[in-house]
């Protein structure tokens, strides 16, 4: 018990020594010379490590940060890609049902509508949300943050911005809802035809390509740019570097 | 050898922007890089998780029971529940599709609260588990969470697509609002977890021992 408390005075002594040069307004940024781990808060010295590799946290294993640079203008291309894919896919037909001389066209937007109709509000809500609104909005929240960055213009809601991106992004189900249309597809088979629509095609470049840009984003890198450009931190990491 | 955690050199995660911040007040509670809400630890964490934990359980059993789809073939009513819904499936012989949902539906959310309960059983009983372990479960738990959310699709791509009156007309019952709900809470449940209990709880041990 005292050895502990001695050995956590000494070392907070020893950070403050240590990090007197980067202390700004009672913060050090992400490239100071310790490291908290997210998930356990093991307190862990900074290391160099080499451009491409990434450096876990030797308690619980948690990625502390990668060493991936230049991943916002790549990020920046996907994102756009994804956009441009995102109209087709949500206003065409994903799939076309023929049944007994009939048709019904389905696209992205349908299926919450027709919940709503239902009166069925809470899973109309739950689907609208997760495979429309908040992929949208990840992904024009990327946008304007990667765009932003790659232009070199700095806004303080570029930080808030950024942050309710980390947010929203597990909400976005587009994956899940891809495998929602092949078990529905395989469901149908055997009591009606079903054709493939141009929504479809568009939607699976959307998925790859909102795949690709949440993967090939490097946040640790971003964080960084952004702090670099606000003023109040920004000092900090200058002194630091 | 102990390891130090930020707590105890009292030092402060910002959970957005990982910079580190030191000397805080009790008032001072933004972070001064990007204006997060700085926490030493999410606030009441334990009991939010439980809260939530048990509200999907009980959620859980009329999601099950109940009707999630209707399909009405030349006017006539075939209203299944999720088992119902593999069983029909396998009827069909799309064995792999059948077992997806399976997974899907019922392996994964029963999979998520059980490991919640647990995790935070072993915290209020302080029953000795690996710590490793247990992010690991818990980092599964939140990577095959949203899958679930499979079955909430499938019915409002079928609701959509099939919808032609007279011949055949699928329908949502009260079950998927229930289902819906499950899996919007388990999810809110890992995210109100706060993973470095796991380690302060252990290190509170520790001290009583020596």
């Amino acid at each position: 018990m005292i050895y502990n408390i001695l050995l956590a005075i000494f070392l907070t002594v020893n950070i403050n020594l240590y990090c007197c040069d980067i202390i700004y307004n009672g913060a050090f940024v992400i490239n100071s010379k310790i490291l908290l781990c997210h998930e356990c808060d093991l307190l862990i010295e900074n290391q160099e490590i080499a451009e491409g590799s990434k450096l876990e946290c030797p308690r619980c294993g948690h990625v502390l940060y990668k060493q991936k640079h230049n991943t916002v203008n790549k990020t920046l291309a996907y994102t756009i890609t994804a956009l441009i894919c995102f109209y087709p896919a949500v206003t065409e037909s994903i799939m076309t049902l023929n049944m007994s001389g009939l048709s019904q066209e389905q696209s992205l937007i349908g299926g919450a509508r027709v919940l709503l109709h239902e009166k069925y509000y809470l899973v109309a809500i739950l689907t609208f949300m997760s495979s429309l609104l908040a992929p949208l909005l990840r992904l024009t929240l990327l946008l304007y943050v990667t765009l932003s960055l790659s232009l070199n213009y700095f806004h303080s809601s570029l930080l808030w911005s950024f942050r309710l991106y980390h947010h929203v992004e597990e909400w976005g189900m587009l994956d899940v809802y891809m495998l929602g249309i092949i078990v529905s597809v395989v469901k149908l088979l055997s009591m009606a035809e079903i054709q493939p629509g141009f929504g479809l095609w568009a939607y699976a470049v959307l998925l790859v390509t909102s795949i690709l840009a949440t993967t090939s984003l490097n946040h640790h890198e971003v964080w960084e740019q952004l702090l670099e450009k606000k003023n109040s931190c920004g000092a900090t990491q200058a002194v630091n570097q | 050898m102990k390891h130090l955690t930020g707590k105890e050199a009292g030092l402060v995660l910002c959970s957005e922007c990982h910079s580190i911040h030191h000397n805080l007040t009790e008032v001072e509670l933004q972070c001064s890089c990007c204006g997060a809400d700085l926490h030493q630890r999410k606030p009441n964490s334990l009991n939010r998780t439980w809260a939530l934990l048990i509200t999907s359980m009980i959620l859980f059993i009329p999601a099950n029971t109940l009707t999630i789809m209707n399909v009405a073939y030349f006017g006539q009513d075939d209203p299944s529940t999720i088992i119902g819904g593999v069983v029909l499936l396998l009827q069909l012989g799309s064995y792999s599709v059948a077992f997806v949902v399976f997974v899907a539906s019922v392996i994964v959310p029963v999979f998520k609260m059980i490991g919640i309960l647990m995790i935070l059983l072993s915290l209020k009983f302080n029953i000795n588990m690996s710590e490793r372990q247990r992010i690991r479960m818990f980092r599964f738990i939140e990577f095959i969470g949203r899958w679930s959310m499979l079955d909430i699709f499938v019915i409002s791509i079928l609701a959509a697509l099939v919808n032609i009156s007279g011949v055949a007309v699928i329908t949502a019952g009260a079950a998927a609002t229930a289902f819906g709900s499950v899996v919007v809470l388990t999810m809110l449940a890992a995210n109100s977890f706060d993973t470095r209990l796991l380690w302060d709880y252990s290190a509170t041990d520790n001290h009583l021992d020596k």
